[in-house]
């Protein structure tokens, strides 16, 4: 399965033409949360087409601040009211100090920060009834670490029992910046844990940073970076391509996905190939 | 609490300076890199609020549009985590604080609320409502639209473009918004009379001789022959564009 992030921009024509054949959506729930009108309409309309991941923003597992269980039981309804597959969050903090930021800020991989995200994830799944996948977010500096990163994301996932939402562009992005050897990243993550990948093209700032803006195509660099990924599975794994600004002709989004699913054909085969 | 003083330090300081831009030590950080999370965090709130508030963002000189959205992120907490819904903690910011640009310009405040209001109407929850499509205008009960609502300005923000609003045009104005079946929102200029009347409809639906009488007893003041029509033809019109959504069963 190749899916689209579901973005109002796109919206009207997505549902009006063909262009785009995505086999699911993926929304963010604080865009569709509690609205009506015109947007609940359309809303509504894309769910009768297609199956409907669900990728949050606003929960920050990784916050020193309180869970939001307000929050997070109207989470829980929208997932319900909407029949979605899949839950994701991601693996930083968007609110402290009682404030939304509004942005993913990068938790210190920290043992202490090991032991906090993982005991809010678990939380998290047990008022949700179901295992939620977090997502490796790209990051910029980091921040009083004591940990690798690899160590405190494995450290993360093992002891909140909780899915990975594979984003390659990110683990791209963060080998760029921080210097390391992407694919040897990869490898190294719990590969029975990953529940579904990401992926989205980068803008290269400097020499030294790339900054994950998903306002770009995907590069073949991270193209390779997701065979090698798909390589390490020994399943099919849903992927989703993310674009949320400078959006292109809808074809040129197709045409994307087109490709991620070619790759995942010929990895498929690969694997058929050496079994047989 | 399994996390410690220092990492919850070091986490608020992160997020104090994407808020501020003041930096405090946090050990282990790229010096250069660390701008980029203040530039994004700016740059979303930026963004959404002038979304939300094209009109004031564009009436405003750049460098005060721009100096009351840093006030604004780095002096309030942000609570919703509906992104969407972070421009109303903005108004309401500077409405609470009676902040010293309202002052500068009276306009403001309510160039501010007309254009949340289109977002809020634009985007809230669908209310329900009983009513029928039969009925008779001047004799059935009136149903209100639920998804509307009347305001009050002291300048004519949906009249006017703001640039062309003087001191002069101060007064009362009544606009009654709603969202129709389409989705989209509609402003209606109207008197405080007909303002009135809309509050009557809003407490229950009632027929036009009804709104009548009860506006009568409220101000004792009889309504002639022309006054009753004017208010008829704004209610014909309520209802041709959805303000008035239909009649009780």
């Amino acid at each position: 399965m190749v899916g689209i992030g579901y973005r109002k921009d796109f919206a009207e024509t997505f549902l009006a033409g063909t262009a785009l054949n995505p086999d699911f959506i993926e929304v963010a729930p604080e865009n569709w949360m509690g609205i009506g009108g015109y947007w609940k309409k359309q809303f509504a309309k894309v769910l009768e087409r297609y199956p409907l991941f669900v990728h949050g923003l606003s929960l920050s597992v990784g916050s020193p601040d309180e869970l939001d269980f307000d929050f997070l039981r109207k989470v829980k309804a929208f997932l319900k009211e909407t029949g979605a597959v899949l839950y994701s969050e991601h693996l930083s903090y968007a609110k402290c100090d009682n404030a939304h930021l509004y942005d993913l800020l990068p938790i210190p991989f920290t043992g202490d920060a090991v032991k906090h995200v993982s005991e809010r994830i678990r939380t998290v799944q047990d008022l949700l009834e179901q295992k939620i996948a977090i997502e490796i977010v790209s990051y910029y500096t980091p921040v009083a670490p004591e940990l690798s990163e690899i160590q405190f994301i494995r450290s993360v996932l093992e002891e909140a029992d909780c899915e990975l939402l594979l984003d390659v562009n990110n683990v791209f992005v963060n080998g760029f910046n921080h210097r390391y050897d992407a694919a040897a990243f990869i490898e190294q993550l719990p590969a029975e844990r990953v529940r579904y990948i990401h992926m989205a093209g980068h803008e290269k700032v400097s020499d030294t940073l790339i900054i994950d803006t998903h306002g770009e195509a995907i590069i073949d660099p991270v193209y390779e970076l997701f065979a090698h990924t798909l390589r390490q599975l020994n399943r099919d794994v849903p992927v989703l391509l993310e674009r949320d600004y400078n959006i292109p002709e809808l074809g040129e989004l197709q045409a994307e996905m087109d490709r991620l699913t070619s790759i995942k054909k010929l990895i498929r085969k690969e694997k058929e190939y050496a079994f047989n | 609490m399994l996390l410690t003083d220092t990492t919850r330090q070091h986490q608020s300081a992160l997020a104090s300076y994407c808020r501020t831009g003041n930096l405090a030590v946090i050990p282990g950080i790229h010096p250069e890199n660390i701008r980029e999370y203040r530039r994004l965090v700016y740059n979303v709130v930026e963004d959404i609020l002038r979304n939300a508030y094209p009109l004031a963002a564009d009436f405003l000189p750049r460098e005060e549009w721009e100096a009351l959205v840093n006030e604004f992120f780095s002096r309030h907490s942000c609570q919703s985590p509906q992104v969407w819904y972070m421009p109303k903690e903005f108004y309401k910011y500077l409405a609470g604080n009676d902040h010293p640009v309202f002052e500068k310009y009276p306009i403001l405040p309510d160039l501010l609320l007309f254009e949340w209001t289109e977002t809020e109407l634009f985007m809230m929850e669908d209310k329900a409502a009983d009513y029928s499509i039969s009925g008779d205008l001047l004799f059935s009960k009136l149903v209100l639209n639920p998804e509307h609502l009347v305001l009050a300005f002291d300048f004519p923000v949906h009249l006017k473009n703001a640039r062309q609003i003087s001191g002069t045009d101060k007064g009362k104005y009544y606009v009654a918004a709603h969202r129709d079946a389409e989705g989209e929102v509609i402003f209606t200029d109207c008197s405080a009379a007909l303002a009135r009347i809309l509050g009557y409809l809003a407490e229950k639906p009632q027929t036009i001789l009804e709104l009548f009488h009860r506006f009568e007893q409220e101000y004792r003041l009889p309504l002639n022959e022309e006054q009753q029509q004017h208010i008829i033809r704004f209610l014909q019109n309520a209802y041709q564009h959805q303000l008035i959504s239909g009649f009780k069963n």
